[in-house]
């Protein structure tokens, strides 16, 4: 009986080896795999005190170039999808102001600008969210070709009111979000 | 098709092996010399053995963890997408390790002491392999989906833990018939590791949150470390086409160096019931030639480029930009050295209990508790059946990791022996295996497959081994 067992067990193993089988694979599905996360992070913050901008004598209360490499970097850049930013602009100030944002590239010309205007306070948070690539979205090589940004801040407005409520200021918040293919 | 989707699929399926060290088949397998690797205690009845060199014991393992090749590759109509997200990213826990483990002998040999039969000694030279990842679960999550929709989520750091080896060993042996019922080995290892890498006691997250004062906040918070050695000289070696030159160079004692010791024993409870125990590795390596280490480490919390007026005028040629580079580089500084250190061996045990029965046919009944001594050593291992159960265990990175083994000898004279096994462990309730053990003259050829049952369909394999080996052996009586 055991040595019948034996055998079954020894013709079992070389049935396996002899008759070992995998079902059907096929690996050119890879070439269908598609890995495509979605990051975001903040981009830029202003933030200017109504005091200050009293304190500034003219129209163009600020204005900036600098450099931005986040979005020209070999990794993100070549990997790029579409995506979109989001503006956020909140104004407790006693005056209507307007902030530009320019787009710019490595030859400082300007891609892109979008410009923000709000009324004084009391008034709204403006919210924006622009998109880029896809079928109704901007330029992609906007935002691949982008090296730095411009922010003018304009006081259209005067410089002696000050603001009833507290701590009173305008804040500028940017976010990025894109669809980045890895595979 | 090009190469790529092959080498992703062995990728995927060498990446998730897993219990490629335990040798269920071979431990306390006592036809076959090799088993005095797993247990230096291990009765011995041969009088000497050599052998065969680059033959006498090749051992390849796998396995999967949660995902085979079929899981993903299968021509079943369904989407890889669907398969590679359900399946491996989401699929796949953070306990689901992957490992693989390979061991071939350069030359090994052994001989019974002339005026102390009850000693046996044995040595050899072999080369190891061993691998092993754990599934970075939150990484690949943020890898796949990005950070995007999981605001409020921490990518846990410490998923990352990998380990892996390359390196020959110089081992000598002795194991000893202390008496009648109790067999004592011991062996010294000298380790020469090729190649290290380490990176097991990782901590830390990434954290995409709601900004105190932009949009979102990005949080860095890492303590990570990466160990290797022997790595740059492979580089440079594949550079000029001498790879092989140098894993001979520093297999033969010219890499990091390393001492290490095996422990085992056999205890006869009555004639007929055995115990037997083994620690093995209970070593460590000096890596100190070589080295390259790498470091993550501090907090950082990223709101993007802030300018806030009026203190960002102070200075007009600020870079914002690479001021919040610096400051982030400055937080969680990524760090390289050369710093010497020791990597300790993934240590394993081994116990059984096994219960004999059966005498071959003209030989009645004996006391097994004979003798190695004089013509009593052929007396020994005279029974022709044998059925038991094994423990093993082994020291992992997250802790040690179990398999239960239930075996079945059967002998057939001096010529055959064949061993069945059945393991259990938390990844597969269906592994079963084979082993056989053939003597012509003084020729051994043993012959061990695992799983047997994955053969109907290799792609699904989870789990398969493969060892075989060639000796020459004496038993001096025959």
């Amino acid at each position: 009986m055991l040595l019948r067992s034996i055998n079954a067990m020894i013709i079992f193993v070389t049935a396996c080896l002899l008759f070992a089988c995998a079902d059907k694979q096929n690996f050119d599905q890879y070439d269908d795999l598609s890995v495509t996360p979605t990051v975001t992070s903040s981009l830029v913050y202003v933030e200017s005190p109504e005091e200050y901008i009293n304190n500034t004598a003219g129209l163009d209360f600020y204005t900036q170039d600098f450099n931005f490499d986040a979005f020209n970097e070999a990794f993100f850049a070549e990997r790029v999808l579409d995506g979109s930013i989001t503006y956020e602009l909140e104004n407790t100030t006693s005056k209507p102001l307007e902030i530009t944002l320019s787009f710019l590239d490595d030859a400082d010309n300007v891609l892109d600008t979008e410009n923000f205007s709000v009324d004084p306070a009391p008034t709204a948070v403006l919210t924006r969210e622009v998109f880029y690539g896809g079928a109704t979205g901007r330029s992609m090589d906007i935002i691949r070709n982008t090296s730095a940004f411009r922010v003018a801040a304009r006081n259209l407005g005067d410089n002696t009111s000050v603001s009833g409520l507290p701590d009173p200021r305008i804040i500028f918040r940017s976010s990025a979000r894109f669809r980045l293919r890895l595979k | 098709m090009n190469l790529k989707r092959p080498i992703f699929a062995i990728f995927l399926f060498a990446c998730s092996v897993t219990w490629a060290q335990n040798r269920q088949l071979l431990y306390d397998f006592t036809d076959i010399p090799q088993a005095l690797l797993l247990n230096p205690g291990m009765e011995t009845s041969f009088d000497w053995f050599a052998g065969i060199p680059m033959l006498s014991g090749v051992h390849a393992q796998a396995g999967t963890s949660g995902i085979s090749v079929n899981d993903i590759f299968a021509d079943d109509g369904l989407d890889i997408n669907d398969k590679v997200r359900n399946r491996a990213v989401f699929g796949l826990g953070a306990g689901d390790n992957q490992s693989v483990s390979s061991q071939i002998e350069i030359f090994s040999g052994g001989f019974r002491g002339k005026n102390r039969p009850q000693n046996f000694y044995s040595f050899g030279i072999y080369g190891e392999l061993d691998f092993i990842n754990y599934w970075p679960k939150d990484l690949a999550i943020l890898a796949y989906e990005g950070n995007a929709s999981r605001l409020g989520q921490r990518f846990d750091l410490s998923h990352l833990k990998t380990r892996g080896e390359m390196l020959s060993v110089f081992h000598f042996g002795i194991n000893r018939q202390w008496n009648r019922e109790l067999t004592v080995g011991a062996r010294a290892k000298i380790y020469s590791s090729i190649l290290n890498f380490t990176s097991t006691n990782n901590d830390g997250y990434f954290l995409t949150r709601q900004g105190q004062n932009n949009l979102l906040a990005n949080v860095l918070a890492a303590n990570m470390r990466l160990r290797t050695s022997g790595l740059g000289a492979l580089e440079d070696a594949a550079d000029v086409n001498d790879v092989a030159g140098t894993i001979l160079s520093r297999g033969l004692l010219g890499g990091d160096l390393g001492l290490g010791f095996d422990l085992g024993f056999t205890y006869h409870l009555n004639a007929q019931t055995v115990i037997t125990g083994s620690l093995l590795d209970l070593g460590f390596i000096y890596n100190n030639s070589d080295v390259q280490n790498y470091s993550l480490e501090g907090r950082a919390v990223n709101e993007g480029v802030e300018i806030i007026l009026p203190n960002a005028l102070v200075d007009p040629t600020a870079d914002f930009w690479q001021e919040l580079v610096d400051e982030i580089e400055a937080l969680v500084p990524f760090e390289e050295d050369d710093s010497s250190y020791i990597s300790f061996r993934p240590t394993k045990l081994y116990g059984s209990v096994k219960y004999s029965w059966g005498m071959p046919k003209g030989k009645g009944p004996i006391d097994c508790d004979c003798d190695i001594t004089g013509s009593d050593r052929s007396q020994r291992n005279q029974y022709l059946n044998s059925l038991g159960g094994q423990l093993f265990m082994v020291n992992r990175p997250r802790g040690p990791q179990a398999a239960l083994t239930a075996f079945y000898e059967r002998r057939f004279g001096n010529i055959l022996a064949l061993r069945s096994t059945y393991t259990v462990d938390k990844f597969s309730l269906t592994n079963f295996g084979l082993g056989l053990s053939l003597y012509a003259g003084p020729v051994n050829f043993y012959i061990m497959a695992d799983n047997l049952l994955a053969y109907q369909n290799l792609a699904a394999a989870r789990t398969a081994s493969l060892q075989f080996g060639l000796n020459i052996i004496s038993w001096g009586d025959n």
